[in-house]
């Protein structure tokens, strides 16, 4: 049974249509990279998928629930979180606070546990700087953890960015352009660390441009273009598909 | 670096233990006989005092709302007035005109609290959801509506004489002036300390965090499950009940309410005490508050002298004010002890 279904997707901007009836299903613990030229319509499925905007037609279903329109703070709580294509750090707090803000189900975050400074509420919270100093760590981001996240480099904040998510423990991580502006040696990191999220049972889509990257880590290329679904299949078929590169290198070539 | 990190172990905290040590001086002075007497020159700060404590419960409110959590809120007097005239209202006995009730005043102070609460939950309902340009916009009308409601609905709230005979529980118990200016101070100032612990405790806590996730990027903070609204509304509210509650003291202390103390001139001293201290920073903001007034302060005794006239004096302290607050905002622009990168000025 899939974990994630798109089906019959439509999103209209004005008078364009971003997505056009877009039918996308993603199995547990797959690996699935989606690809397409600018305009095609990656980012506005991303959107409708994790609640940013809602579609206008079409429904979205995570592990068999109608979530369609739901909003995103619904869908982290049941395991569906993003990256932004443009890294967003809340750029006022530290790293270890961006961290730690996504610590899910936190006491200390009502009132009144706040008020009076429970004793679960100081438990939780210790156990949460444990669990994020230790993503911030794996992220190697640890001697920038009491920085404030707007002096990181682009790279440092597609990290910061991974390791916040990481918190939440999600079942499917939905990734918008990770290496985008990461050197080569951090993209390979960061490729690894995916690799080794999915291995352990995490289910990953990953919208990327960097497609050497993209096409060695992923099982599965879904290919968009003008909102709709181009080519699916194993990388090799597609990327060798004369329908994908006559859309990378015909007329919309980037 | 965040407070929770350097938490002390124990519960206790200074603002907190003050506040009570406060209340109980003050009460000590209320129900004994132990008489204080005030040399004639500190009068002036004593009164001063007592309103300084009482707008400190309006800045830090407003510090919540727009400090921690980035509400724009150009409308704060409204809720000190609401909560101030339903104190008065239901506690007065006989006021010369509008509508006296003359319940016990505990019960009025509590029924103060709740409507400017519930004024705040009917603006955070129909703005909060919206751009931070449209709340400051609803909150700003909603202060002049309520105003003009004050003057012209003379029957219930009185018009511009307002709601007099509200009992003085202070001045009730304490019958000579020196003594009851200073359980006064004592006793609102001690209110204030418990705010300010308060207040302290939310954001110190993960609550805080959350509320400084939304001030810096909304949709960012609803995509790590957190329900922004909610909180955003949390704050709204709180703010405007402690603005309530200041209200509410207000009228208790003063005995009587009028629209002419409710002017946008005492959202603009609060707002201008929160930027000149530093937003997102409680201590900060009330000294800020502090020298605001403290200035008002300073002019009166300049006043007296200075060879000119009180009109081309008033004048001058406006500029001064002015010059002060253009100087803060060139060099600091976080304000005195605010944090730039905290409140991310300095990009």
């Amino acid at each position: 049974m899939s974990l994630l279904s798109a089906d019959g997707l439509v999103k209209d901007f004005g008078g364009l249509r971003a997505i056009d009836g877009l039918s996308v299903s993603i199995d547990e613990g797959e690996l699935v990279g989606v690809m397409g030229p600018n305009g095609a319509g990656k980012s506005t499925f991303f959107n409708c998928v994790s609640g940013v905007i809602p579609p206008d037609e079409g429904t979205v279903a995570l592990n068999g629930t109608d979530v369609t329109g739901d909003p995103p703070e619904s869908l982290a709580h049941r395991g569906l979180v993003r990256t932004f294509q443009d890294t967003r750090e809340l750029e006022t707090m530290t790293v270890r606070d961006n961290v730690r803000l996504a610590a899910p189900d936190q006491s200390g975050e009502r009132t009144l546990p706040a008020l009076l400074r429970t004793d679960g509420m100081r438990r939780e919270e210790a156990a949460v700087r444990e669990r994020a100093d230790e993503l911030i760590e794996t992220f190697e981001l640890d001697h920038l953890a009491d920085e404030y996240s707007s002096n990181l480099s682009g790279g440092q904040r597609k990290l910061l960015e991974l390791a916040r998510t990481l918190m939440l423990d999600p079942d499917v991580l939905m990734l918008d352009e990770p290496f985008a502006g990461v050197n080569p040696t951090l993209t390979r990191e960061i490729a690894d660390r995916i690799r080794d999220l999915n291995a352990d049972g995490m289910t990953v889509v990953i919208i990327e441009h960097e497609l050497e990257t993209l096409t060695e880590l992923v099982d599965r290329l879904v290919v968009l273009q003008q909102g709709r679904l181009l080519v699916e299949g194993d990388p090799e078929t597609v990327l060798e598909d004369e329908r994908v590169i006559e859309a990378y290198l015909g007329g919309d070539a980037e | 670096m965040s407070a929770l990190d350097r938490l002390p172990s124990g519960r206790g905290d200074t603002a907190l233990l003050a506040g009570i040590a406060c209340l109980l001086v003050g009460g000590l002075f209320a129900l004994t006989p132990l008489r204080a007497e005030l040399p004639s020159a500190l009068y002036v700060f004593v009164e001063v005092g007592i309103t300084f404590v009482i707008y400190g419960m309006l800045v830090l409110g407003l510090d919540l709302q727009y400090g921690h959590t980035g509400l724009v809120n150009f409308g704060h007097v409204v809720f000190f007035a609401v909560g101030a005239y339903a104190t008065a209202m239901l506690a007065a006995q006989d006021t010369f005109s509008g509508i006296g009730l003359g319940y016990p005043w505990p019960l009025a102070l509590l029924v103060g609290v709740i409507a400017a609460a519930l004024l705040g939950v009917a603006v955070s309902a129909t703005s909060i959801r919206l751009r931070d340009d449209f709340l400051a916009i609803v909150t700003l009308a909603t202060a002049e509506i309520f105003h003009s409601i004050f003057v012209n609905f003379e029957g219930i709230f009185g018009g511009n004489v307002g709601i007099l005979g509200v009992p003085r529980p202070l001045a009730a118990i304490v019958g000579d002036a020196d003594t009851r200016m200073l359980a006064t101070l004592l006793v609102l100032g001690g209110f204030t300390l418990i705010t300010l612990a308060a207040v302290t405790r939310l954001t110190d806590a993960p609550y805080g965090r959350v509320l400084r996730a939304i001030r810096a990027d909304e949709l960012v903070t609803r995509s790590v499950g957190k329900s922004t609204i909610t909180y955003k509304t949390q704050a709204f509210v709180y703010g405007a009940a402690l603005a309530g509650l200041a209200g509410g003291l207000f009228a208790l202390y003063n005995g009587a309410v009028a629209p002419g103390f409710f002017t946008i001139q005492v959202t603009v001293t609060v707002w201008i005490g929160m930027l000149l201290g530093g937003a997102a920073n409680h201590r900060a903001v009330l000294a800020g508050l502090a020298i605001i007034m403290g200035l008002r302060l300073v002019s009166r005794f300049g006043l007296s002298v200075t060879p000119v006239s009180g009109d081309v004096f008033a004048a001058f302290r406006l500029l001064v004010v002015g010059l002060i607050l253009v100087a803060v905002i060139r060099f600091r622009p976080a304000g005195i002890w605010g944090d730039p990168q905290e409140l991310g000025v300095d990009q």
